[in-house]
């Protein structure tokens, strides 16, 4: 026999049963977020690291340059 | 002209990702996996970037080997780095995957091991880098040592077929069913996520330009 009414369907599990299956979708839906959390932060600390490296590669060739201007001028 | 690509580039991808992002989170979950199904649409696309990145690492290492242009090697280089943070976005999140669905967070079946070690080859390939400072053997070392690490490289993309592992079969190419309007919004993702990885690599090789300019004004320091 099918059961086609929701509420015939929903009796018969017993309240343990769509607690646990409520459990489960809700931990699924926090380890899904954590994965794409987890992805996103790796690719965003490297992102930073490129833009700290940058900004240090710009500051020596800066210094570097005023420093030859400088013993040029002497 | 290459910055106003390369923001153009960045943009596109930073709209295509949060759009993605959109749609993605919509999705109603799968059958049997719920929705920590749907880190597929990232953890294959970080997946596929990181081997097109060590392919592209590995034609350049040759292509430096061949002509000797400090061109390939930086690109070898930027390349691999990229690949390199890829390949742990991946590797991080099968993991949060198994943990949900095999209840374990790694297991060190064939597919699982080989892309372990495929990112500690890379990791070294950039270690062995550091290591030298000499500029042309650095190339030559880091050169050879990155076409020896591509060997690692049929064989996670091969692992599932070769051998029996936990890791599932793939389901794009081999014989899974994937509805036509997840495999769109995918094939989206992948587009976005594999742009992401070309900003990347370009702003690296510009960081290598800049390191060879500063490398030249600290010999012209030197020489002063």
């Amino acid at each position: 026999m099918q059961l086609h009414s929701l509420p015939l369907l929903l009796a018969q599990y017993s309240a343990d049963d769509i607690a646990r299956e409520t459990a489960r979708l809700e931990r699924n839906f926090q380890f899904l977020s954590y994965g794409l959390i987890a992805a996103w932060l790796i690719l965003v600390i490297y992102v930073l690291m490129m833009v700290a490296r940058e900004r240090k590669l710009k500051r020596e060739i800066a210094s570097l340059r005023a420093m030859l201007e400088d013993r040029q001028k002497i | 002209m290459t910055n106003k690509i390369l923001y153009v580039l960045g943009a596109l991808a930073m709209v295509l990702l949060a759009r993605d992002i959109y749609v993605i989170a919509r999705l109603p979950g799968e059958v049997e996996q719920g929705a920590i199904f749907k880190i597929i649409f990232f953890h294959v696309p970080v997946a596929i970037t990181a081997m097109t990145a060590a392919a592209v690492a590995l034609v350049a290492s040759i292509l430096f080997l061949v002509t000797r242009n400090f061109r390939y090697d930086a690109l070898a280089v930027s390349v691999t780095e990229v690949g390199l943070a890829f390949l742990a976005a991946n590797l991080v999140t099968g993991s949060i995957w198994g943990r949900v669905i095999w209840g374990i967070w790694w297991t060190w079946d064939a597919r699982l091991t080989s892309a372990l070690v495929c990112w500690l080859l890379y990791a070294s390939y950039l270690m062995l880098r550091k290591a030298i400072d000499e500029p042309t053997q650095r190339a030559t070392f880091a050169a050879v040592w990155s076409i020896f690490s591509f060997i690692d490289v049929p064989i996670v993309i091969f692992s599932i077929k070769w051998w029996r592992t936990q890791h599932p079969q793939p389901v794009f190419w081999g014989g899974g069913s994937f509805p036509a309007d997840w495999g769109r919004i995918f094939a989206w993702n992948m587009l976005a996520v594999v742009l992401v990885g070309v900003v990347m690599t370009m702003v690296r090789l510009r960081q290598e330009d800049a390191q060879r300019e500063l490398d030249s004004l600290r010999r012209t320091a030197h020489a002063i």
